[in-house]
């Protein structure tokens, strides 16, 4: 039940964005990687869902090889993979229930009433009660998010994937989409993969973080390693100081 | 909404396949309500396609169903489908012609009485109607040019066969040719006024045309009296001068006719063979003394000419059978 | 001075390659959704609201097209014909432009902006907005929930649109001829009757096939390779429209030389 990426190298047209990137997410922990924007977060996480297929090293999510998979095998991978987006990525056309209950419509033996019920459990879970009628555009940026989040959880996954959960929230309203990051591992015991570049919402939900420095993993460690780390990179970055993260990559 | 919109998608579907397949009917000249099939045969069926139109009385009646050339290869099998009601009379036959000079080809019930010239072709089985074709202009003319190769072959002859009796013959012959060339300008001018819209001046082209014609019959009385006196020479050149005025007259018309102009044009060619025949009577060196006798030939070509005078009369008659002015 | 005289045959070969690149993708892209087509389950709900989206709502424009290029064909027909042509000429010209070429090709050129900008746009919107990715990870395949229905309704549905726009243009000419042109019904429908040949109906209906695959095809090929937001969306819109016309104006060719 880990997430393993060997060597991962995925370039976009001449430029590459990962270099080489080697990590491990253990089963049933939760890893944040860190990063600034553009850094190849989003695309790394990508590469574990199949969206992207590496242009070398090996994409390993529990058993399955998934730059390997077919079609059929992929889909049965995905049914155990929820998604995050970093935009929530809902449906526009459909409302709230509609989305949370898309992956569940696909899935052999759930009926509509069925469906019905499990959409109102997660929906009530991200403490969405009664907006399942409401369209995406309705939402808050927090209320969408929180909708993301249980149209990924809906189909019981194994593994959840966050694409930068928190980013343009207010602070209430991140602690509140930590706490329920915190509530999946804790109490429904998934795996997850959290892509950020708040430092502050790393400590808070991740068991480990790793820092995604130049297409490649340059420190992992758990939170307390991370702020005593002696790495500039990784200073750099946690403190927020331009010239000691850039300084020291340029060498 | 969900109901809406199957509602909306099926009226849509369904009124795109009844305006398909409706119009598609209705176009093809509508429904064909319980029919009869009439069945004719005739030894060509022109340009007639399945499909084309059966009229009878000028009135459409049904539609030409298929065509198919019989095993034994002597005739063309028309069938048709007409309406049930129509009572057709007792000799009848079907005529397949061209509906209108733009020819457009269609299939006549007519009384056989009342046009006699086809040869309809008389199919020995029961129910199977007399057909016939008619020919086209073009092949009208082409069977005019080849009158006028026989009748040069003829003049050719004529150099080494000329006694009283091809004379006559010959006498009869430019006769002939003169009522011919008369009925032409007669043809030409009537297609004139049923071409109101046409240039101006056509109508005197026309009329210069037969007075063209007039003087070229006189020439040929002239000729008549000159035959008689023996003066053969003079005679013949008279008659290649006033063909050549006549000649001249067609390229005059030509010129201002318009559409008519491919129609003089065919005229003109037939005229230009006759001068050129007439030519070859005048040469000198074709010298009388020389001349053997052959009237079987001159007969044939008398004949011919019977047989050229006639389709013309036809084409005075019915004279958008002929004249199709290919626009298209 | 060289690389001056290079650099035309770079621009070329660039242009090729760039244009083979492009049609390998379609290719890849068009022959997965033909095996996604497969995947019925997924599809099958959607078929019905593309229909409506695809051919209902594009009737109104289709056969205000159709009216006003029925009323210009028949003037300008009667203004062309003049002197020794029959006047019924002009049903023919109305009925056989009609049903031949402008049915289809005016109505496809018009659809083109229509349904293959909304569709580019759409799925452009749901591509830069990670919609198609969420797809994806919800165990969706994005061609048979996206594609698939939306060619279907084109194909199943242009043909219906056409075949109305037609009969609506002919009607239109027919009632020009009659107010305007002074010509008599009878006449009108004899121009129309004469030179009809059943296979028209057909061909224009093979026409609008092709079109509505091309349109709706196009539209799904730009959107989903849109690129860059906003911006990235109206770029593969104005490309989608652009593209079909163009494949349109082709295939137009294509088939008058094949078919007729």
């Amino acid at each position: 039940m880990s997430i393993r990426l060997q060597e991962v190298r995925k370039s976009f047209g001449p430029k590459p964005v990962l270099k080489g990137f080697t990590l491990e997410v253990r089963d049933g922990e939760t890893l944040a990687i860190v990063g600034p924007s553009g850094s190849g977060k989003s695309v790394l996480l990508k590469h574990v869902a199949g969206l992207l297929r590496p242009d070398a090293g090996s994409v390993l999510v529990d058993t399955y090889s998934v730059p390997d998979l077919g079609r059929k095998e992929l889909i049965q991978l995905r049914r155990r993979i929820g998604y995050v987006f970093q935009f929530a990525a809902l449906f526009d056309s459909m409302t709230v229930a509609e989305n949370v209950g898309m992956g569940l419509r696909r899935m052999p033996g759930w009926d509509a009433q069925r469906i019905a019920a499990r959409v109102a459990e997660c929906l009530a879970l991200v403490d969405l009660n009664g907006l399942g009628d409401r369209y995406p555009a309705q939402l808050s940026g927090g209320q969408r998010k929180r909708a993301g989040l249980a149209r990924a959880i809906a189909p019981s996954p194994k593994f959840l994937l966050y694409d930068e959960p928190t980013t343009g929230l207010d602070p209430v309203t991140t602690t509140v989409i930590d706490r329920l990051i915190l509530r999946m591992s804790d109490e429904l015991g998934v795996t997850g993969l959290v892509v950020t570049h708040d430092m502050t919402s790393a400590y808070r939900v991740a068991d480990r973080i790793t820092l995604l420095h130049d297409g490649r993993a340059r420190f992992t460690g758990t939170p307390a390693e991370v702020r005593a780390a002696g790495d500039e990179v990784l200073r750099g970055f946690v403190e927020g100081d331009p010239d000691l993260y850039f300084g020291s990559g340029r060498d | 909404m969900d109901r809406r919109r199957e509602v909306l998608v099926g009226l849509v579907v369904v009124l795109g396949i009844v305006a398909g397949v409706f119009g598609s009917i209705w176009l093809k000249g509508g429904w064909q309500r319980g029919q009869t099939e009439l069945r004719t045969a005739a030894t060509s069926v022109g340009v007639l396609v399945p499909g084309a139109v059966v009229k009878f009385r000028g009135v459409t009646v049904g539609r030409v169903e298929s065509i198919e050339v019989l095993p034994s290869g002597e005739a063309v099998m028309v069938e048709m489908k007409v309406l049930p009601e129509l009572v057709i009379p007792e000799n009848a036959a079907v005529l397949l012609a061209p509906e209108s000079v733009f020819g457009e080809w269609q299939a006549e019930i007519l009384d056989r009485s009342e046009f006699g010239l086809p040869p309809f072709l008389d199919y020995p089985e029961e129910g199977v109607l007399p057909g016939a074709a008619l020919p086209d202009f073009s092949r009208l003319t082409a069977t005019a040019d080849q009158i006028a190769r026989n009748l040069t072959v003829i003049s050719e002859r004529f150099e080494v066969a000329f006694n009283e009796e091809t004379a006559q013959n010959l006498k009869n012959m430019i006769d002939n040719m003169g009522v011919l060339s008369e009925g032409l300008a007669e043809i030409i001018a009537q297609q004139t006024e049923r071409f109101e819209q046409l240039a101006e001046g056509v109508d005197a082209s026309a009329q210069e045309l037969g007075a063209a014609a007039r003087a070229a019959r006189i020439s040929f009385e002239h000729f008549d009296s000159l035959l008689l006196g023996a003066e053969a020479e003079t005679m013949v050149a008279d008659a290649g001068a006033s063909l050549r005025n006549l000649r001249e007259v067609t390229e005059v018309a030509g010129s201002s006719l318009g559409d008519l102009r491919a129609a003089a044009q065919k005229a003109d060619s037939i005229f230009a063979r006759m001068d050129g025949l007439l030519t070859m009577l005048e040469t000198p060196d074709g010298s009388f003394s020389r001349l053997l006798g052959d009237p079987a030939l001159a007969d044939g070509a008398v004949g011919t000419l019977a047989e050229f005078r006639a389709l013309l009369a036809d084409i005075q008659e019915n004279p958008r059978r002929y004249l199709s002015f290919s626009i298209f | 001075m060289a690389e001056l005289l290079l650099r035309p045959f770079a621009a070329i070969g660039n242009l090729t390659l760039s244009g083979l690149e492009s049609l390998g993708r379609a290719w890849r892209l068009f022959s997965s959704a033909a095996v996604s087509i497969r995947s019925t389950d997924v599809w099958t709900p959607l078929l019905l609201p593309q229909m409506a989206k695809v051919g209902v709502a594009s009737v109104p424009i289709a056969l205000f097209i159709a009216t006003f290029t029925g009323i210009v064909m028949a003037l300008q027909a009667s203004y062309s014909l003049t002197g020794a042509i029959p006047p019924y000429f002009v049903g023919t010209l109305v009925g056989k432009t009609m049903i031949l070429e402008l049915g289809p090709v005016l109505t496809g050129l018009v659809l083109a902006g229509r349904v293959g900008a909304n569709i580019s746009a759409e799925l452009g919107t749901m591509r830069v907005t990670e919609q198609v990715d969420a797809l994806e990870t919800l165990a969706y395949d994005p061609l048979a929930y996206l594609v698939v229905p939306r060619v279907l309704a084109g194909i199943l549905m242009f043909p219906a649109v056409v075949l109305l726009a037609i009969s609506i243009g002919i009607a239109a000419g027919w009632f020009t001829a009659l107010q305007l042109l002074e010509m008599s019904s009878a006449e009108f429908v004899k121009g129309l009757r004469i030179y009809f040949a059943p296979w028209d109906v057909w061909f224009a209906v093979i026409k609008s096939l092709s079109f509505g695959a091309v349109v709706t095809g196009a539209g799904c090929y730009c959107g989903l390779r849109t690129e860059g937001g906003a911006e990235g969306v109206g770029r593969s819109t104005t490309r989608a429209v652009v593209t079909a016309c163009m494949i349109i104006l082709c295939l137009d060719a294509f088939w008058a030389a094949v078919l007729l």
